[in-house]
């Protein structure tokens, strides 16, 4: 990740406060995980600012906020916040990653693993 | 008595010299009323004419001056003998007598007189030169204390080199000189003159030069400094993105970073040299307007509005950036802080217009001038020395880029009030050829799906499962992920052809970048991510285009296909701009 974020420092003057206004995430109440799903609901409003616009444009199917984050090459944190803007707005719709109780208990698992190895 | 007097009184008057006054005043006497019939009026007249002519023209009458003072001693010789011969002979001894003392003194005083004289025609003749000599030194010397040094000053002032100007200046004073007949020893003294001059000059101007580049010095340092540390903060932003407390300490010290930065640029620039780093490609104008702001304490205040998709070319992003990072802490700094600051970029005859508006304390007509000037000031060249105790350097530094980079900047007053800065950059520093940047960058460098956004109707197919499945998410997710990126590349030799916005180059390696992304990306992803995009890059897509995926994994820096993508990826970079 070092190497892409000096590649973008040399490719663009601006810096991340200003990407975000200065706001770092901590303060928005969205339960946004790394692998809550994001999809768009319209398309980009023309004059938004570039980086809703391309979250708008990736989440034309659903993508992970870790995804997001990896294609537009910011932190987490920025694209939370960025995320956070437009699920105010109501232009993208988050949804919840599975949900753990749907996987196998691990105990289950363990049992059957102690049952096989004990075969 | 009366014609006598008369006679002498024109002959002193006619001539001016007091000196022939005496012998006339001593010989007209001794002559006796007698004698009157014969000498009159003839010798007079002689006389008078002699002396007018030798009082009026001293310099015709040379050969004949020196026997002039023989003349009243003469006519006292004839006066004395003539009296003698007519006077009985017992008194005539006595007269004899009188007579040869009178004409010995008259003669004496004939001969000192004349010599007198001849000295004081020497002494008129002398001064008359040394005026015209003086005359002609006072046309040398005003010439070269009003053209001459000034001009010393100005050639110096166009950084021509001192020896030159010392060489013709030197060459052009001789000539002078000699011009006006001038003795050597007055050219060398105007010569010394103007060495020294030169000499002064130079030293204060090497004094100056030296003074600025110990501060362009510094300042370097501090922006490598600041730059490396940016760097460093921008790495430790990535690394700690998902802890929001760290993220956003992070972000205040980068912020403080960038002040600084922008303070070492401003001594940088006033120091004569450029603001910074320097950008080899050019910069999307919304980045470079990003940029700015990143640069200021207020930056949240900043209201960035509408801005022209048009790209700054290389040489001029930074002291754009500077320059208008100087505008907007001017902007935030005089207007309340409540108030926000507005931003906006639209494209006029003459180039780009960036205004700056903000709705604080109305400038009053003085100060706008007073500012104006200031700029103007600046522009025709002002530095580190002339900036005073309280250096207010913010308009200083944007004179200084307005005129190194032909900006145009104006203050106005703002109908919201406040000051409204517009600065013009000129056509020639715009580009619509591809940008780099986050900013119009972003959505055709990265991401798969940018693709969609141009042939809605080819994606829409197999990505109809996604949408309508919502309520299922894990198990479609996978097979979702799957025909998406297939689908991209199956694009990608249909939309390297759709070019739109005049971005072909880039957008054809974004897109050609865009399907393998994933497998370069997920490494390093968070390891929290699911296999989804494991799943989805292992087999199926790196079989129409291994070598995109080669490509792509050289571009993000991976270790396995470091060597020859790389090589590719500059030659294309250099390629571009």
């Amino acid at each position: 990740m070092s190497a892409a974020g000096q590649e973008w420092e040399d490719e663009s003057p601006e810096r991340l406060y200003v990407i975000t206004g200065g706001r770092t995430g901590a303060a928005d109440t969205f339960s946004l995980d790394l692998v809550t799903l994001i999809v768009a609901k319209t398309s980009p409003r023309p004059g938004a600012q570039p980086e809703h616009a391309a979250i708008m444009r990736l989440c034309h199917s659903p993508l992970s906020v870790a995804e997001l984050s990896a294609y537009l090459k910011l932190p987490v944190s920025v694209v939370t916040v960025l995320l956070g803007d437009l699920l105010a707005d109501g232009r993208v719709v988050a949804r919840a990653p599975v949900p753990p109780a749907e996987l196998p208990d691990r105990s289950l698992i363990e049992a059957v693993i102690h049952g096989l190895q004990q075969l | 008595m009366t014609w006598r007097q008369g006679v002498i009184k024109s002959g002193y008057a006619e001539t001016g010299s007091a000196y022939w006054q005496l012998p006339l005043v001593i010989c007209v006497p001794t002559l006796p009323s007698v004698l009157r019939p014969r000498t009159s009026p003839y010798l007079f007249d002689w006389l008078k004419v002699l002396m007018v002519r030798e009082g009026s023209s001293p310099g015709g009458l040379r050969p004949a001056s020196a026997f002039v003072w023989i003349l009243p001693a003469a006519l006292t010789v004839i006066a004395a003998v003539v009296t003698a011969v007519l006077v009985p002979s017992d008194a005539r001894t006595p007269v004899l007598w009188t007579g040869g003392v009178a004409t010995v003194a008259v003669a004496l005083l004939a001969a000192e007189t004349a010599r007198r004289g001849r000295a004081l025609d020497e002494l008129r003749r002398n001064s008359r030169t040394q005026a015209e000599v003086l005359a002609r030194q006072e046309a040398v010397t005003v010439r070269l204390a009003e053209e001459l040094l000034p001009e010393v000053v100005h050639r110096l002032g166009q950084a021509e080199f001192p020896e030159d100007v010392l060489a013709s200046m030197t060459e052009r004073l001789a000539q002078e000189v000699r011009e006006a007949g001038l003795t050597p020893e007055f050219t060398a003294a105007h010569q010394a003159v103007l060495r020294s001059v030169l000499e002064a000059v130079v030293a204060e101007e090497d004094l100056r030069e030296s003074a600025q580049r110990a501060f362009v010095n510094i300042a370097r340092r501090v922006q490598a400094i600041v730059h490396q540390q940016a760097q460093e903060l921008r790495d430790m932003e990535d690394r700690h993105g998902r802890n929001h407390e760290v993220f956003g300490d992070l972000l205040r010290l980068d912020h403080g970073t960038a002040l600084i930065g922008r303070l070492a640029d401003s001594i940088a620039v006033l120091g004569g040299a450029r603001p910074g780093r320097q950008w080899s490609r050019a910069v999307p104008l919304f980045s470079v307007l990003r940029g700015a702001m990143s640069r200021i304490i207020d930056y949240q205040r900043v209201e960035l509005h509408s801005v022209t998709e048009v790209a700054v070319v290389g040489q001029a992003v930074e002291p754009l950036i500077h320059a208008l990072a100087e505008l907007l802490d001017n902007a935030t700094r005089y207007s309340p802080p409540q108030t926000r600051v507005h931003l906006t970029a639209v494209e006029v005859q003459s180039g780009i217009a960036v205004e700056i508006e903000d709705g604080g304390v109305s400038m009053s007509e003085e100060a706008r001038s007073r500012a104006e000037r200031m700029l103007q000031q600046a522009q025709e060249g002002i530095d580190v020395n002339d900036l005073g105790e309280s250096p207010r350097l913010g308009l200083a530094v944007v004179g200084r880029l307005a005129q190194a980079y032909d900006f145009q900047v104006s203050l106005r007053p703002s109908a919201y009030g406040g000051v409204r800065a517009v600065l013009i950059v000129p056509q020639d520093l715009i580009t619509t050829a591809p940008a780099t940047g986050r900013a119009h960058g972003i959505g055709a460098s990265s991401g798969p799906l940018d693709e969609r956004t141009e042939h809605p109707t080819l994606p829409r197919q197999p990505t109809g499962p996604v949408p309508s499945a919502p309520a299922a998410p894990a198990a479609p997710a996978a097979p979702a992920a799957l025909p998406r990126s297939e689908n991209v590349q199956e694009d990608v030799p249909v939309v390297t052809e759709r070019t739109a916005n005049g971005l072909p180059q880039r957008r054809r390696k974004s897109r050609a970048t865009a399907p393998a992304q994933p497998a370069a990306q997920a490494p390093t992803a968070p390891d929290t991510a699911d296999q989804r995009s494991s799943a989805s890059d292992a087999a199926p897509e790196v079989q129409p285009g291994m070598w995109l995926a080669a490509f792509q994994s050289g571009l993000s820096g991976e270790p396995g296909g470091a060597a020859g993508p790389k090589s590719d990826e500059s030659s294309e970079k250099s390629e571009l701009p």
